[in-house]
């Protein structure tokens, strides 16, 4: 069974004066995945960054503010750069130049916000005064008199004639509130304010100018419009240098990005006066690979020290220093089932001495998927969409997805066509009596050839909704049984790898014998109940035998686990019997899609015990109403079957071995996306 | 309108029909509260998808037993 890939712990040491050009090597082997040096001893401590990393990351925040200035984000599509010319771009200040340039332009472009801002505040204080028939100027300039304007929300008119010796404007609309002016002796103007902040006075700031109110707003709104033009202008330059700079910036990124990792190395090693040591899990399998490539790069300024292979054992982690008990998680999977990681990784990454729970969940979710689907009409659509996902996407999510729906649009087909015999919820072969038998035959009116029937199951398929759903319900508990079954050896393989035989009996064995028990015992109880059968002769040995087995489980069990071990033993009835959703998920369907079929068929076309077809206008009208329907029933089959598939995976099956709780492999390597090697880099660096 | 069948027939029916309901209701009360704990949970860490799923569908499985009840009483039993 697949467990995740051997793992070695190798040590590297190298001389300091050569560490920047044996990190390149580090990143270059991709399978280094380092352990972060914790404590200083004999002199090594935990380094320092590289001391160009101070210089790169004062560009990279240049090139991102630059980005989001100029509205270049993750999904902006540009050139890929190659390594080598964008890093002499940068070195010969490329990132500085451009800054430049586009700072120019922004300083512009901001400045003419910050106007047009003020602008429009000030035409807005100008429109509120033009119902008042005062020039501009003569607001200000005054010794002795006061001069108080604003919005007011209520008329203050008469309640500003008793200010005496002063002058009053107020224009003032029910609906829309007014404005006042008043001009009152200077001692006065804290009286004229109370007053008038009484009906809710906001003061405005009277802009300056000469000459009427409605020429100001004029000469405001044409001053904008000359304003919104040069930015227009403005913003043009500034995406014309968007175009530009794009692929340049996006690639300075990356490659800032890729350079202050690679700088940040040395934090996580111990690095001596004249010398560095690194810590590092690398596939058993690599070792020599990794050991000659480094050496071959750094000559004598390197060596590599293989220290141990990690074995699956749980006493070698016991025996280890902290810092290297826990071993990386390298999945070793297929192409097939390393889609399906992504499934075992919404649970947890494994742990090192597990069984990697992708390769089963490979075998039975697509199975589940299409023992529930269980139709041709819906499998051909899961199959093309299926394999149109896979052919497109890239994302794991996606492509996970995609990889469900076509292996188990593959296994709906066989199941459809071979179990079930059925097509949009009609079988093959058969009669036409609506609405509980309609089949493709009665409507086509054709009599299907007779090797065609032979391929089916009873020469015409299963029907999920008649006499044989007790048949389905209980193959679907055989299946429920085999699986659990499998889940429980994978337990028991689990604990005797990482403790030994005796481990796995107690903690596992006892279960495997009570669920064997139980499922013997259960047997001979339903033949004894539902079939009628005497107790006696075979059944009652098998009763016994299962009893037995129930008894000699428990026993174990409570030994290792005490009381819980009683507590959980009803707990394995349900998870058997959970198994009959498998058949209950396909009925719901079939159900689902024989009322639909009715509905085009017998409701809309007219068709009753005999097959006539109607008008054309009535056809077109079932055939889209068809059409439609099934669609509903595809689309609900893509949730229902798809997370019953999973939650089968994730709590009947895995529960019974799966710890999860590794950490994920990740060794020293870039990911490349805008920026590319050229042929001779791509040698130089791998 | 004449009803067809006896009524032991019809009482049956009526039992699976009460069987696959009643437990759908329980299940459906059960996973109320898990599910808005786990929706909770998995907007905070989105990572926990599959553990959040695990105890989600805990309460499901007694609207199983209330099927193969259904199931039993209307195939099996008559």
């Amino acid at each position: 069974m697949s467990l995740p890939e051997s793992m070695s712990r190798v040590v590297v040491v190298g001389t300091k004066s050569r560490m920047e050009e044996a990190i390149e090597a580090f990143y270059s082997v991709r399978a280094l995945h380092l352990i972060d040096h914790t404590s200083g001893t004999d002199n090594m401590s935990i380094g320092t960054p590289m001391p160009t990393n101070q210089k790169a990351a004062e560009r990279l925040l240049k090139v991102r503010a630059m980005e989001k200035e100029l509205g270049i984000g993750e999904k902006t599509e540009t050139a890929r750069v190659s390594v080598g010319e964008i890093k002499s771009q940068i070195s010969s200040g490329s990132v500085e130049s451009i800054e430049a340039e586009v700072l120019k332009v922004l300083d512009v472009r901001s400045d003419l916000n910050q106007r047009i801002t003020e602008l429009n505040a000030k035409k807005k204080s100008l429109e509120l005064l033009t119902p008042i028939p005062v020039d501009l100027e003569l607001y200000r300039g005054y010794k002795s008199l006061a001069v108080i304007v604003g919005s007011v929300k209520e008329d203050p008119s008469e309640a500003l004639k008793t200010l005496a010796d002063s002058e009053a404007f107020v224009s003032y609309k029910k609906k829309e509130g007014g404005v006042a002016a008043v001009f009152v002796r200077a001692g006065d103007k804290d009286k004229a304010t109370s007053i008038l902040s009484e009906y809710g006075l906001v003061e405005i700031q009277v802009p300056e100018g000469k000459g009427p109110v409605s020429e100001a707003v004029v000469l405001a709104s044409e001053g904008l419009a000359d304003l919104s033009a040069k930015l227009e202008s403005v913003e043009k330059e500034a995406e014309a240098l968007q175009m530009k700079h794009k692929a340049v910036l996006r690639a300075s990124e990356e490659e800032l990005s890729i350079e202050i990792e690679k700088g940040e190395v040395p934090l996580r090693i111990a690095v001596g006066e004249y010398s560095y040591i690194m810590d590092a899990w690398v596939p058993t399998s690599k070792v020599q690979y990794v050991s000659t490539e480094l050496e071959s790069r750094l000559g004598n300024d390197v060596h590599v020290e293989f220290e141990e292979t990690r074995g699956r054992n749980l006493h070698e982690e016991e025996k280890a220093e902290e810092r290297f008990k826990k071993v990386p998680t390298k999945n070793n999977n297929g192409a097939i089932a390393k889609e399906f990681e992504y499934a075992t990784s919404l649970v947890s990454t494994p742990k090192y001495q597990e069984i990697d729970p992708s390769i089963l969940i490979m075998f039975f979710l697509p199975l589940f998927f299409g023992f529930m689907i269980g139709d041709c009409g819906y499998a051909i659509p899961f199959i093309i969409l299926g394999a149109y996902g896979l052919k497109v996407t890239h994302h794991k999510d996606w492509r996970a997805i995609a990889t469900v729906l076509f292996f188990g649009g593959i296994w709906a087909f066989l199941f459809g066509f071979f179990f079930f015999g059925e097509a949009l919820g009609m079988h093959f072969i058969g009669h036409w009596e609506p609405p509980l038998h309609m089949t493709w035959e009665g409507l086509l009116g054709v009599h299907m050839p007779d090797w065609f029937g032979a391929l089916m199951v009873n020469g015409h398929g299963v029907s999920k909704l008649g006499e044989e759903v007790g048949m389905l319900l209980k193959l679907t508990i055989y299946i429920g049984i085999i699986h659990i079954f499998i889940g429980y050896m994978c337990g028991f393989l689990n604990i005797r790898r990482q403790h030994n035989n005796k481990h796995a009996f107690f903690e596992k064995g006892g279960w495997i014998i009570t669920f064997v028990g139980m499922v013997v015992l259960c047997y001979a109880l339903t033949q004894m109940l539902f079939s009628k059968l005497p107790l006696e002769g075979t059944l009652l040995y098998i009763l016994a035998a299962g009893a037995a087995m129930l008894l000699v489980g428990l026993v174990v069990n409570f030994k290792t686990e005490g009381i819980m071990a009683i507590l959980e033993l009803p707990g394995i009835v349900g998870m058997i019997l959970s198994y009959a959703r498998l058949a209950a998920i396909g009925m719901s369907k079939a159900g689902m899609a024989m009322a639909f079929n009715y509905i085009a068929f017998g409701m809309i076309m007219g068709m009753g015990d005999a097959v006539v077809w109607p008008s054309i206008g009535m056809l077109i009208l079932g055939l889209v109403l068809f059409a439609g329907l099934h669609l509903v029933v595809w689309t609900l089959g893509i949730l229902s079957a798809g997370l019953h598939a999973l939650r089968l995976q994730f709590v009947e099956l895995m529960t019974k071995f799966f710890a999860g709780g590794g950490i994920k492999y990740e060794p020293l390597k870039v990911k490349r996306i805008r920026t590319i090697l050229t042929q001779a880099e791509t040698n130089k660096e791998v | 309108m004449v009803l067809e069948g006896d009524v032991g027939t019809g009482l049956i029916a009526i039992g699976a029909g009460l069987a696959v309901g009643l437990t759908g209701l329980g299940a459906g009360m059960g996973e109320k509260d898990v599910g808005a704990a786990a929706v909770g949970a998995i907007t905070e860490d989105p990572g926990i998808f599959g553990k959040a799923m695990i105890f989600m569908v805990i309460p499901e499985t007694i609207v199983i037993f209330g099927l193969v009840i259904a199931i039993m009483a209307i195939f099996v039993m008559v």
